[in-house]
């Protein structure tokens, strides 16, 4: 759709724009504007907002991921199929039921030059553990100390019995850092200029409007296809489709179905949706009031359509769960079906329980959630509860939903999981046991498959205690069990590049058309 | 009655007076921006707990404790609330919880970004609005006054975030002569920068034209007519000069409303701004970036409603003699 006419146009106004400096008025950001300094093939990714910083061990969040998994490596990966791969780790075993040990790849530099031996990691996991690195990163909990026991092995040592931990290494936990870039350069000197081992070099961040980097032409996992990688922060997903229809953009991250929607039909673009493992769910409150009979809770997963739900409202770019767990995760027991969606039965369950005209409740969800929460509100009121919306900003929800006060956010909320170490124990960890931080449901049977799951070292074991949970999930009903949702991007002709399930965007494997 | 449109000569005390009012002012302004400092330092602290945010759900009380101790968040609000205060004079704005960095750094990178958009819009705003202010005033009651009117009144009552949105369809997406968003050079500051100007076109040309209007109906120009002075010659020598003061007014007015207005601008069209800044501070319960934002923005008024007044000493001797 950008015709040549339409590009000289658009050149020549740039060019113009650059022969007048003195309009284009100071400012440090204007000095390296976007018409300079791109050579060769660019790939240019528009998600909603820039990375909070650019050490890794000091974020968590989605945006900062997407950017940083680019320029470092962990010490396991995912393949295409999404099974645990060989990182800067080769290969993985446990000596013992305490010590996790790591053998690494031979050979590999950071940006610097510096080696990525058992010294960079082991130095690496420890700084992210000690408290002074204010480190967001959660989920080495168990873990004390990494030690290197000779040049190419790594040893964690943990408090307890982590069965995951090779998995958790897939993640920021598992990042490698350089030791003496840090000591060079602070901590502060890092998170403006980040080194790391990635297939890109950090190259220029200016915040909110652009992260440039560069194809690192010494990756161990071999050079990318092109030359720059860009990413734009867009906050606002109408103008991030403007961008890329008017080819300022090559892909636009993160989006939702209905705002993917507004570009279908337009040519030379179009909305790819790829499976996702963010997992919703609705949380019961099983301590109180008509929710404590199992009957109400049975009737609720009855009453809310999900296929419908996904259909009306996700523009069918998500799938339905049986139970909790992502289809990807280990753990997951494909014998265990969903609930059937029946009225009448939901119905009749409710009269048994003592409800036979239904009752009011509330259910809470995040802003962001409007349209699924007012949908299942819809749905659930066919079979007679009534159930009040109320919607709460992102701040207030995660204070509530981590307060010490578990019906801080009502008899029902609206959640989801990114299970990013792809194993179910991630989706239960803080909602299942009786003394997590999120539960409201006191089952003795699922305290043991917990333990049972978490602490044996034996996949199989494991894989026993999963399926055993997912079915007393189903009969129990907890929770109400609704959807995985789809990754969903808006693309130009240029990329060819499949995201992982987790849906991070690392974008080594991307292939560019000139 | 009206002054006559010739400069009046400074009396002796004019030049004391002024700096006493001056000294007045920034007093006040400096109080002004205490009670905004105390207000934003205990507002922020009441909407949620940075800590949640930063961590993920499944995070441990203990690491929640520990995360919390590290960014000092654990010491009693008082102690958070005399550092904050004591640090002000010297502009030690705290260190950003969210990006590790001094708030000031931080704060000062995105300054040029918003006085860009915001100076582009209020030229934009001036340029267009004076033509039109007068051509509605001189043509008062015909076609084209309402024709103007009719046109300022859809520019003020249509939203900044729709016109973003419609001319980035129209001029990025539909016939590709400008880009949709970001930030280089000139042609990124188009678009936004008209977007952010349309309301404030709509208020000057408006205040302009009524201001012009009873001017132009006041005994001195009917004097001037009858001296045979051209339509021309009335508005632009004496009319506009006599009219100018609540238009300099309510320019400076705009000025803050421009750079309040640039929050939902920058959003739109991805400017790399303090509005956009200040939002993301705010979702992110990023305290110290907050606080000194919203000083930033206080301070901003204060010192735009200083020159205001001390333009008026300047234009208009009355108000001089009265102060």
């Amino acid at each position: 759709m950008a015709g040549p006419s339409h590009l000289s146009r658009r050149t020549a106004l740039r060019l113009g724009g650059l022969a007048l400096p003195a309009l284009a008025l100071p400012g440090a950001l204007t000095a390296c504007g976007t018409a300079t300094g791109s050579q060769g093939r660019v790939l240019r990714v528009a998600q909603t907002a820039d990375p909070k910083t650019l050490d890794p061990q000091r974020q968590g969040d989605l945006f900062s991921m997407n950017v940083l998994i680019n320029l470092f490596d962990t010490l396991t990966t995912r393949d295409p199929d999404n099974r645990l791969a060989p990182g800067l780790a080769l290969s993985w075993s446990a000596p013992d039921p305490l010590t996790w040990r790591f053998r690494l790849r031979p050979g590999v530099c950071f940006h610097n030059g510096e080696p990525c031996d058992a010294h960079a990691v082991a130095f690496s996991l420890n700084r992210l553990l000690d408290p002074a690195t204010k480190s967001p990163i959660v989920e080495l909990r168990y873990v004390r100390r990494a030690v290197a026991v000779d040049a190419l092995t790594v040893d964690l040592q943990c408090s307890q019995p982590d069965p995951i931990i090779p998995a958790k290494v897939s993640l920021f936990g598992g990042v490698a850092v350089p030791p003496g870039y840090l000591k060079q350069v602070g901590s502060a000197g890092f998170a403006k200029h980040p080194v790391g081992t990635g297939p890109f070099t950090f190259e220029q961040f200016q915040r909110d409007h652009q992260l440039r980097m560069r194809a690192n032409p010494r990756y161990w996992g071999g050079r990318p296809d092109y030359d720059e990688l860009v990413f734009l922060p867009m906050p606002e997903p109408s103008s991030a489709l403007a961008s890329l229809q008017s080819d300022e953009v090559d892909i636009v991250a993160g989006l939702t179905p209905d705002a993917a929607l507004q570009i279908q039909g337009y040519r030379g673009v179009e909305i790819r949706h790829y499976p996702g493992i963010r997992t919703s769910y609705l949380s019961l409150d099983t301590t109180q009031g008509p929710l404590r009979d199992v009957r109400v809770r049975q009737a609720l997963n009855h009453a809310v359509d999900v296929p419908l739900l996904i259909k009306a409202v996700l523009d069918g770019k998500a799938r339905e769960v049986p139970t909790m767990f992502p289809r990807e995760s280990f753990g997951f027991d494909p014998s265990v079906a969903p609930y059937t969606r029946d009225l009448g039965l939901a119905k009749k369950l409710l009269a048994d329980a003592g409800f036979p005209d239904g009752f009011d409740t509330t259910l809470t969800a995040q802003t962001t959630d409007a349209n699924v929460a007012e949908a299942i509100s819809g749905l659930l009121a066919r079979a007679g509860v009534r159930a009040r919306v109320e919607l709460v900003d992102t701040g207030t929800y995660s204070s509530r939903l981590t307060s010490s006060n578990r019906g801080a956010l009502g008899p029902i909320y609206l959640a989801a999981s990114t299970g990013w170490t792809l194993d179910a124990e991630s989706l239960v960890q803080s909602n299942v046991r009786h003394d997590r931080r999120q539960s409201r449901w006191h089952n003795a049977e699922a305290d043991r498959l917990v333990d049972a799951e978490e602490q044996s070292l034996d996949p199989a074991d494991r894989q026993r205690a999963f399926s055993g949970l997912q079915r007393l999930l189903k009969q129990e009903a907890p929770f109400v069990f609704l959807y995985q949702i789809d990754n969903i991007y808006a693309v130009d002709t240029k990329p060819r590049w499949q995201p992982g399930v987790v849906g991070v965007l690392a974008m080594a494997g991307a292939r560019v058309s000139a | 009655m009206s002054a006559p449109a010739v400069p009046a000569t400074r009396p002796p005390a004019a030049s004391t007076g002024i700096l006493r009012a001056v000294a007045t002012k920034v007093v006040t302004a400096i109080v002004v921006l205490f009670f905004v400092a105390t207000a934003a330092f205990f507002l922020v602290r009441l909407s949620g707990d940075p800590v949640k945010l930063i961590l993920p759900p499944d995070a441990t009380a203990g690491q929640e404790a520990t995360l919390r101790a590290s960014l000092g968040l654990d010491r009693p609000l008082l102690t958070q609330y005399l550092d904050f205060l004591g640090g002000l004079p010297r502009l030690q704005l705290g260190t950003s919880l969210v990006y590790d960095q001094p708030v000031a750094e931080v704060l000062f990178s995105r300054v040029p970004a918003t006085l860009e958009l915001a100076g582009a819009a209020l030229v934009i705003a001036v340029l267009l609005a004076i033509p039109a202010g007068t051509f509605a005033a001189v043509r008062r009651g015909r076609a084209g006054d309402s024709g103007v009117m009719t046109g300022v009144l859809i520019g003020q009552s249509t939203p900044a975030f729709w016109v973003g949105i419609l001319l980035i369809l129209l001029f990025a997406v539909q016939w590709q002569v400008l880009p949709a968003s970001g930030y280089g050079g000139l042609d990124h500051l188009v678009l936004p920068a008209v977007t952010l100007a349309v309301y404030s076109v709509a208020v000057i040309a408006r205040l302009l034209r009524s201001s012009l209007i009873d001017v132009l109906g006041s005994d001195f120009i009917r004097t001037a007519r009858a001296k045979g002075l051209g339509t021309g010659g009335i508005v632009l020598a004496h009319g506009m000069r006599n009219a100018a003061l609540p238009v300099i007014t309510v320019v400076g007015l705009e000025v803050g409303s421009l750079l309040g207005g640039a929050i939902l601008t920058e959003q739109v069209f991805s400017w790399p701004g303090l509005g956009r800044l200040t939002v993301e501070a705010i979702q992110n319960r990023d305290f110290p970036l907050v606080q000194a934002a919203v000083l930033f923005f206080a301070a901003t008024f204060v010192v735009v409603n200083l020159l205001v007044d001390l333009s008026y000493t300047l234009l208009d001797p009355r108000v001089r003699v009265t102060s």
